[in-house]
C-alpha cells in the first residue's frame, strides 16, 4: 500500500461520510405539515392534469392509487432529460444537459470500473475483465465529451446571461472549471493513452487489492487528482442537489400521505408537538415552556384584548 | 425612451443593503401591454406617489408601494434592536422546536439552488413588472439564503462566502425584506418549475413568519383584522354571531323571494352530515354564494348546518400566510367545532386557502373530522340525477379561474370543469389553466389589503397576468360590453381580487365582465329555480 493508495481511500472516505451525513440529516428531519405541489405523479390517472384523490366526494372512504410507474417515468424524464429546464428554461437546456449527462456517463464508467476492479482483486480472469475495456472507453470519450460541451457552455451562458449573471457566486464559476478541467484531463488521457481502460482496469484492481497500482501517464494522474478533489469538495456545495432532489420530490413535492391514526407520523407529530416554544412575538405568549398544544390551545388573551 | 431606462431596479443582490429613497420602481411603460381597449400606456393609473409623510414616518425605500407600513425606528438603539430581534428570529426559523412544521422544506431550499433561474420567467409578478429584478422570485429567497449561510450554517465562513455570496444585514435590508416578502403572492408557480424542488413561495411565507412570530411585525389586515380579531369576535369580517345570522335571514329571505325556492339556513344543528364553513366574506360582499349553497343542499336532501361558535361561521384562515401560531389556533377551532357539533364532515365553501388551510395543511395535526372541498360535493349533487338542470339558462360566455390553493396546492381540478362542461355551454378555458393557472394576483392575502397605494400595485402588478388572461379568454366574443361575460371563481379571495379589477380597469362598463361563483351558476340552471336568477344587471 502506497501514499497514493490512502489518498484516494481517504478522499472516498470524506466522500461517503459526508454525503451519508447529509442524507442523515435531512432524513432526521421532523416530519412537516403537507405542502405538496400538483401534479403528483403517483396520483394514477389523474396525474396526467394535475388532479388528486381530493377531488373525490368523500375521498377518505375511497381507495387510494399509487402509481409508482407514473412516478419513476416522472423521476427518470426529470433525471435524464431535465424536463424542468427543458420546458422553462430552454436556452439552458442543451448545456445543462450535456453537462449532466456526460456526469452520468463518467459516473457508470466508475461504477463499472469499480466492479471489474473488485472482480479483478478476488480472482476474476483478466481476459473475462478485459471485456469491458471497450464499454470503459466508450463511456470515457462519450462522457468526458458531453460534459466539456456541456461546461463550456454553461460557463459562458454564466459570464454573459444577464438572467443569471447578478446571481453567481464564485463557486459557480469554480464549480464548471473543476467539471470542465475533469472532462478535458479525461479526454485527454483516453485519447493520448491506447491503454487508458486496461490501466485503469488495474488500477481499481490494485485499489481493492492493496496491490501496487499501475504507473499512469502525467495526464492520468492529473485526472485522478482533480477527481480526488471533486470527491471532498462535493458534498460541501449546492450540487448535492444531485441527490437531494430525491428528498425535494418524495419527502415534499410529491408527499401527500396523511397522518393515518395510529400510525407512526402521529407519533412522532404528537412528540413535535410537545416541545416548548420560544417564538418572542408578544401574540404567542410562549414562555420557553409552554408547548405547542398549550400555545395552540391558548386563544384566551384575544378575548380580553 | 426604451423600457429599461425608465425602470428603476437593482444591479446585484447586495444592493438591498445600500441605502437609497427608493430601491426598485416601475413604470407603466415597463408593465407588459394589456389587449384594447386597456392598452394605452398613457390612461395606465401608474402608481398614487406615497406622500412625503408616508415616506418620512415607515419603511418605504423598496419600490413604488408599501404594504406592511413599519414605523421608522426613532434611534440607532432601536434599529439595533430590531436587527437584533431579527437575528434570534432567524435563528428560531432553523430550529426544529420552533419551526419544525415547515423545516425540512426551508432547508433544503435554502441549501440547494442551482440559481439556474430556471423559476423566474413563470412568476407572473415579474413578469407583469417588466422583469424587475426585485420581483425576481429568487431575489428574496436569495438574500435570505445568504443571511442563512452568514449567521446559521456552521462552517468556514469563507467557504460559505465563496459558495454563496454575502450580504450586509442591516436596517435598510430588514425593512426592504419585510416589504419584499410582501410582494409573492404565494402562488408556488415559480415552485412548480424548479428542477431542484426549491421552494421560493415557502421562503417568502417563512419570511413573514419570521417578523411575525419572532418581532410581531405584520401585515394588520391579516393580523389585527384578521386572525387577531376572527379568534376575538368570531369573523376576519368583524361580525359576530348575531349579525351574522342576521345576515344569513336577509339572505335567506332573499333567496326564498328571488329564487321561488323557500330557503331556511341551518344554524348549530348536531349531527349534521354536512358542516358548510363558509368565507364569511361571503356573507358581506357575495350573499348570493351562501344562499345558494343552502338552496342546493336542501334539494339534494343533504342534512348541513353551519356554526354560530367563533370562527365556526368563517372558515378563513389567514395564518396560513403568514404565522404557524395563528394557523395551527384556528384551524383547531374549526376542527373542535366540527367535533363537538358531531358532524360527518366539513365541507369547505368557495374558499381556496381555507380549502388548502383546513383540507391540507393542517391535516397531520388535526384529526378524526374528514374535510372536502365544495368543488367535489357540487359535482357530485350536480351528477347525482337528483336534481333536474337547464343549461341553457347559461348561455353567455364564462371561463374559469382556478385558485391556486385548490388547484396547485390541492389537485382539485376537475369537479368544477365537469359542472362547468355541463351547465355552462359557452365555456372556454384560460390559457394556460389546472395546475399551471396563474395567480388572481390577490393571493396570499394581497386581496385584502389596499392600504397606501398598495392597491395600484396588487391590481397592476400582480394582477395583470390574470387581467389580461380573462381578456384573452374572451378574445373570440364581441368585446363590447352588450355581451355579458361572467368569471367563474370559486374562490372568495380571488373574487376580491377580480372584483378589484373590474372595478379598476372599468371592465365592466367597458368589455361586459362579470363574475361569480360556482354554485351560483349551477343554482341559475336549476329548472326549479325562477328563470333569471342571476341578473347581471345587478352583478
Ligand atoms: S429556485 Fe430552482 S429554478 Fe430557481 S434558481 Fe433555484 S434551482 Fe433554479
Ligand atoms: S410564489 Fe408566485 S408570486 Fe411568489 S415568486 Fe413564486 S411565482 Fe412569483
Amino acid at each position: 500500500m502506497t501514499v497514493f493508495h490512502l489518498l484516494i481511500y481517504l478522499s472516498v472516505l470524506i466522500f461517503l461520510t459526508a454525503v451519508a451525513a447529509r442524507i442523515v440529516r435531512i432524513v432526521r428531519m421532523p416530519v412537516h405539515l403537507r405542502w405538496e405541489l400538483y401534479p403528483v405523479p403517483h396520483e394514477k390517472s389523474r396525474s396526467a392534469y394535475g388532479g388528486s384523490i381530493l377531488e373525490e366526494v368523500n375521498w377518505w372512504t375511497k381507495e387510494r392509487e399509487v402509481d409508482r410507474i407514473g412516478e419513476a417515468k416522472a423521476m427518470v424524464s426529470e433525471i435524464f432529460f431535465l424536463k424542468g429546464i427543458w420546458e422553462h428554461n430552454r436556452g439552458l437546456w442543451f448545456g445543462s444537459w450535456s453537462l449532466h449527462f456526460g456526469l452520468y456517463l463518467l459516473i457508470g464508467e466508475l461504477g463499472l470500473l469499480a466492479l471489474s476492479g473488485f472482480l479483478g482483486a478476488v480472482g476474476m480472469q483478466p481476459e473475462i475483465l478485459a471485456l469491458v475495456t471497450p464499454i470503459v472507453t466508450i463511456l470515457a470519450w462519450i462522457g468526458c465529451a458531453l460534459g466539456l460541451i456541456g461546461s463550456l457552455i454553461m460557463y459562458l451562458k454564466r459570464l454573459t446571461d444577464p438572467k443569471l449573471k447578478p446571481f453567481n457566486n464564485a463557486s459557480h464559476y469554480f464549480n464548471l472549471l473543476l467539471l470542465g478541467a475533469i472532462n478535458v484531463t479525461g479526454l485527454i488521457w483516453v485519447a493520448a493513452d491506447p491503454e487508458y481502460a486496461g490501466k485503469l482496469v488495474d488500477f481499481f484492481a490494485g485499489l481493492f487489492s492493496l496491490n501496487a497500482l499501475p504507473v499512469l501517464t502525467t495526464i492520468g494522474y492529473t485526472h485522478v487528482g482533480i477527481v480526488l478533489f471533486f470527491f471532498i469538495y462535493f458534498p460541501f456545495t449546492h450540487m448535492t442537489h444531485a441527490f437531494v432532489k430525491y428528498f425535494t420530490y418524495h419527502d415534499i413535492r410529491w408527499n401527500d400521505s396523511p397522518n393515518v391514526q395510529g400510525g407512526k407520523m402521529g407519533i412522532e407529530i404528537d412528540k413535535l408537538e410537545h416541545q416548548p416554544v420560544t417564538w418572542a412575538a408578544p401574540h404567542v405568549r410562549a414562555d420557553g415552556k409552554k408547548t405547542w398544544v398549550d400555545i395552540v390551545g391558548d386563544t384566551g388573551e384575544e378575548k380580553k384584548s | 425612451m426604451s423600457r429599461s431606462s425608465l425602470s428603476k431596479q437593482p444591479k446585484k443582490v447586495t444592493d438591498i443593503s445600500v441605502p437609497s429613497e427608493q430601491l426598485a420602481h416601475v413604470d407603466p411603460q415597463d408593465m407588459f401591454p394589456l389587449p384594447p381597449p386597456y392598452d394605452k400606456v398613457k390612461e395606465q393609473p401608474g402608481f398614487k406617489a406615497l406622500s412625503a409623510e408616508t415616506r418620512k414616518t415607515v419603511a418605504a425605500s423598496l419600490d413604488d408601494t408599501v404594504c406592511v407600513g413599519l414605523p421608522q425606528p426613532k434611534s440607532k438603539e432601536e434599529e439595533e434592536r430590531l436587527i437584533t430581534a431579527f437575528l434570534s428570529g432567524l435563528r428560531k426559523l432553523f430550529t426544529r422546536e420552533n419551526n419544525w412544521t415547515f423545516l425540512e422544506p426551508l432547508v433544503l431550499s435554502m441549501e440547494h439552488c442551482a440559481r439556474c433561474q430556471t423559476c423566474v420567467d413563470d412568476c407572473p409578478v415579474y413578469e407583469a413588472s417588466g422583469k424587475n429584478e426585485i420581483y425576481r422570485p429568487t431575489y428574496r429567497s436569495e438574500i435570505l439564503r445568504r443571511l442563512y449561510f452568514k449567521y446559521i450554517k456552521p462552517g468556514n465562513s469563507l467557504f460559505n462566502k465563496f459558495q454563496n455570496g454575502d450580504i450586509e444585514l442591516n436596517w435598510t435590508l430588514l425593512s426592504r425584506l419585510l416589504e419584499l416578502s410582501y410582494r409573492c403572492t404565494l402562488c408556488r408557480r415559480c415552485a412548480q418549475s424548479c428542477p431542484i424542488g426549491v421552494d421560493n413561495g415557502l421562503i417568502t411565507r417563512e419570511i413573514r413568519k419570521l417578523f411575525s412570530s419572532e418581532m410581531g411585525i405584520t401585515e394588520k389586515n391579516l393580523h389585527e383584522k384578521g386572525t387577531i380579531q376572527q379568534l376575538r369576535v368570531g369573523s376576519s369580517t368583524g361580525m359576530n354571531s348575531l349579525a351574522v345570522k342576521d345576515n344569513v335571514e336577509f339572505i335567506d329571505e332573499d333567496m326564498t323571494e328571488r329564487t321561488g325556492i323557500p330557503i331556511e339556513s341551518k344554524w348549530d344543528v348536531e349531527g349534521a352530515e354536512v358542516l358548510l364553513l363558509h368565507n364569511a366574506g361571503e356573507f358581506i360582499a357575495w350573499p348570493d354564494n351562501p344562499g345558494c349553497f343552502a338552496l342546493l343542499l336542501d334539494a339534494a336532501g343533504i342534512t348541513w348546518t353551519m356554526s354560530s361558535e367563533i370562527a365556526g361561521y368563517d372558515g378563513v384562515n389567514y395564518g396560513l400566510f403568514y404565522d404557524d401560531v395563528q394557523l395551527a389556533r384556528i384551524a383547531a377551532k374549526h376542527f373542535e367545532i366540527a367535533k363537538k357539533l358531531k358532524v360527518k364532515k366539513i365541507v369547505m365553501g368557495e374558499c381556496g386557502h381555507e380549502s388548502k388551510a383546513l383540507g391540507v395543511i393542517s391535516d397531520r395535526v388535526f384529526q378524526g373530522i374528514p374535510r372536502e372541498t365544495a368543488m367535489s360535493l357540487i359535482a357530485d349533487i350536480v351528477f347525482s340525477g337528483k336534481i333536474k338542470f337547464d343549461p341553457s339558462r347559461n348561455n353567455f360566455p364564462v371561463t374559469l379561474h382556478d385558485p391556486c390553493n385548490l388547484v396547485r396546492a390541492m389537485g382539485v381540478v376537475e369537479p368544477q370543469r365537469r359542472v362547468l362542461r355541463y351547465l355552462a355551454p359557452k365555456f372556454r378555458e384560460m390559457h394556460p389553466h389546472g395546475v399551471r393557472n396563474y395567480c388572481c394576483g390577490g393571493g396570499s392575502g394581497f386581496a385584502i389589503m389596499s392600504q397606501y397605494n398598495f392597491m395600484d400595485w396588487r391590481l397592476q402588478i400582480s394582477g395583470r397576468k390574470k387581467f389580461k388572461q380573462i381578456l384573452d379568454a374572451f378574445a373570440d366574443e364581441d368585446p363590447s360590453a352588450e355581451t355579458k361575460k361572467y368569471v367563474c371563481a370559486p374562490c372568495s379571495n380571488c373574487k376580491g381580487q377580480i372584483r378589484d379589477l373590474f372595478d379598476y380597469y372599468g371592465a365592466k362598463q367597458k368589455s361586459g365582465l362579470h363574475y361569480g361563483g360556482l354554485v351560483e351558476l349551477v343554482v341559475n340552471a336549476m329548472v326549479d329555480v325562477k328563470e333569471g336568477f342571476l341578473n347581471f344587471e345587478e352583478m
